[in-house]
């Protein structure tokens, strides 16, 4: 039998792993809302980790490490737009051109700056930060109300992307791009101005994604540390079919696998110490592909989607 | 009648768009050896003498080019298609456990070798036909499913190597040795260089002929230039789209059980640095040309053994050579739109 403190355990686990691939999933789902299939998101959630490691390390301050998550996404998906915005090129190949060059980056530096190119332990990180009152109601105040400041900023963006995107001009124009941005610039919006704006919106969320996996979760840097993140992340913004709505419960659903997969010995101990125990790393993505399959057959993104201007 | 080589202007474009491309990543990573204080111009002879210096470090290059040239050789058949099979670290990583199960269940020999590559090819495409299959059936992005099928692919490897098949005479997760009589024959005395590499550079005139004389090429080339065109000239697209990912994934497994077979004669964790995604660059710098992708993969390969020669020489950590691979991506992209600026200012002609 399951004991009752395990299961919260494991739901408040969800919540805090989703956290990371709620935000960036938001962000893509703004780039993607115009037209933009910014598969780089997973280089700019690698440059956001590093940045926010590197800013904090070496001042000392998590805030400042905060701030340099989010200039460094917002790098990331800035030189995304040149080369897709500006430059007209094929956003898939410009989208892995950033990835392999954060990653090239991200392991020079590491090596550069640490003897032996490991990173070495922050002196704290931002830790959960219980809200008064709410957290002392029984089950949902552990699971909801004890979380660290990014999971409730990665809830509260949920409404707020959505009201961005459904009840702003900006959000009206964005969208009017992203089906047909030849018609929509014939119409006086802005195209170029409108996607660099989107790019820098998910620049700052993917940044703050990557950037809470050093300062906030993992407390050190790795080249490795995003694994696959971003690619979850726009696998979720087409199970959440460019809603966040749907985005949270495509983030909910992969951290709560993701919470499974790390927490499976703890669940059943009589798993524990048994060498299947170890294919449980793989879970998270296997899971991500079988929802693809189930859920993600033939659903209409934003007409213009991944479309070069030159070719429409 | 003049009997001079006629180069056509795509042609033309091709290597120059390659060479400019080399030559921005040269400048751009000269500035960061100068940050670092380093003379790039003694750090390049350096990484130079380290690839090609002598007979040793020039086969220990052409070894390192063996798995970078069969990997890129598929990817640039898929890409041609306009197919990004990201999946090629995977496919190599389940092609080479496969295959080497085959070689030691057989317990060596030729014919232990051949069922290995067979074995280790076909894991390779199996691992991509299922992205394969959900793209052509249900329209879902490759770029999406091959990635994350690299992480299922290693962790499923790296599980296989730490349990059911792990060498027990070793402390570390990794599979027993395969049998001696089986592994690729060294065809250079005194060195390291495998047959593997006569294999790879074999590939290259097959694969051309592939693309450039049969009608698969010719239909794959149409696919990735307009699947609307080719399916109204009558062209089955999404078989097409098949066949041309799972053949990239069929070299990336033989790249991996190639590299078993030659040189690391077991599976470990560290089977490759990564050269399902150099196969990428390299594919990419090549311009999906076979003879550009055998130029490129050496030029790759003699990047990432210079590069140690220079991380002793001159302190220059051994990440500089993921650098200049992302350095190298991003200028092969950008030397497109250059180029064409060039030209609208007259200043290249071609």
């Amino acid at each position: 039998m399951i004991e009752w403190a395990v299961l919260i355990g494991l739901a408040a686990a969800t919540l805090r792993v989703a956290a990371p691939l709620l935000l960036a999933s938001l962000g893509e789902t703004i780039a993607e809302r115009g037209g933009l299939l910014n598969l780089g998101i997973q280089g700019a959630m690698l440059l956001g980790a590093f940045s926010a490691f590197i800013g904090a390390y070496f001042t000392g301050s998590l805030w400042i490490g905060l701030v340099s998550a989010i200039v460094g996404g917002v790098l990331a998906t800035l030189l995304f737009g040149v080369l897709v915005v500006s430059l007209d090129l094929d956003h898939v190949v410009s989208g892995l051109a950033i990835n392999l060059l954060a990653s090239g980056l991200t392991l020079y530096f590491t090596r550069v700056l640490f003897t032996g190119g490991v990173s070495p332990y922050l002196g704290e990180l931002f830790g959960p930060l219980p809200i008064p009152i709410l957290s002392q109601i029984p089950v949902l105040g552990e699971v909801l109300f004890s979380q660290t400041g990014f999971v409730y900023l990665g809830l509260i963006s949920v409404p707020l992307v959505y009201m961005l995107l459904t009840k702003t001009t900006f959000g009206i124009r964005l969208r009017a791009i992203g089906e047909d941005p030849v018609t929509a610039s014939y119409l006086g919006i802005n195209v170029v101005k409108m996607r660099y704006a989107a790019l820098f919106a998910e620049g700052m969320l993917a940044g703050l994604a990557g950037g809470l996996l050093t300062i906030s979760m993992f407390n050190t840097f790795d080249t490795r540390i995003v694994a696959a993140r971003g690619f979850v992340a726009v696998s979720i913004v087409i199970l959440g079919r460019w809603n966040p709505w749907g985005v949270l419960a495509g983030s909910l659903l992969f951290g709560f696998t993701e919470a499974l997969s790390l927490r499976i010995g703890i669940i059943f101990p009589e798993l524990s110490g048994a060498s299947t125990i170890q294919l449980f790393a793989l879970l998270p993505y296997l899971v991500a592909l079988v929802a693809l399959v189930a859920g993600g057959r033939r659903v209409r993104g934003p007409a213009s989607l991944g479309k070069r201007i030159g070719k429409q | 009648m003049t009997n001079q080589l006629v180069i056509s202007r795509g042609t033309k474009r091709s290597i120059v768009r390659a060479l400019l491309s080399v030559a921005l990543t040269l400048v751009a990573t000269s500035i960061i050896f100068l940050i670092n204080n380093v003379n790039p111009f003694l750090a390049f002879i350096y990484m130079f003498q380290g690839a090609f210096g002598d007979i040793n470090l020039l086969s220990e290059t052409l070894i390192r080019m063996t798995p970078i040239l069969i990997v890129s050789l598929g990817l640039a058949v898929s890409f041609k298609c306009k197919i990004w099979n990201i999946g090629a670290e995977g496919q190599l990583y389940i092609g080479a456990m496969l295959g080497t199960i085959v070689a030691i269940g057989i317990g060596g020999g030729p014919l232990a070798l051949l069922a290995a590559l067979v074995v280790g090819a076909l894991g390779g495409l199996l691992w991509a036909a299922g992205p394969a299959l959900m793209k052509v059936k249900l329209g879902i992005n490759e770029v999406i499913t091959t990635f994350l099928m690299n992480f299922v692919g290693i962790y499923l490897v790296q599980w296989m190597i730490s349990y059911p098949f792990r060498s027990p005479d070793t402390l570390f997760p990794e599979s027993a040795a395969i049998p001696s009589t089986s592994a690729l024959a060294v065809i250079l005395p005194r060195t390291r260089l495998h047959l593997g590499v006569v294999l790879a550079l074999a590939l290259v005139p097959v694969v051309y002929f592939l693309l450039e004389r049969t009608t698969f090429g010719y239909k794959v080339k149409v696919v990735g230039e307009s699947p609307e065109a080719a399916r109204y000239g009558g062209i089955e697209v999404g078989r097409m789209i098949f066949v041309s990912l799972i053949f990239s994934g069929l070299l990336a497994g033989l790249a991996g059980i190639t590299e078993v077979m030659g040189i690391q004669h077991r599976v470990r964790g560290s089977l490759s640095p990564g050269y399902g995604y150099t196969g990428i660059v390299v594919a990419l710098l090549g311009q999906n040309n076979p003879l550009g992708v055998a130029l490129a993969s050496l030029f790759l390969a003699a990047i990432m053994n210079g590069s140690s020669t220079l991380a002793w020489t001159m302190n220059i950590p051994m990440g500089i050579v993921d650098l200049m691979q992302g350095l190298l991506f991003v200028f092969v992209l950008a030397s497109e739109p250059l180029m064409r600026f060039l030209e609208r200012r007259g200043v290249l002609k071609l």
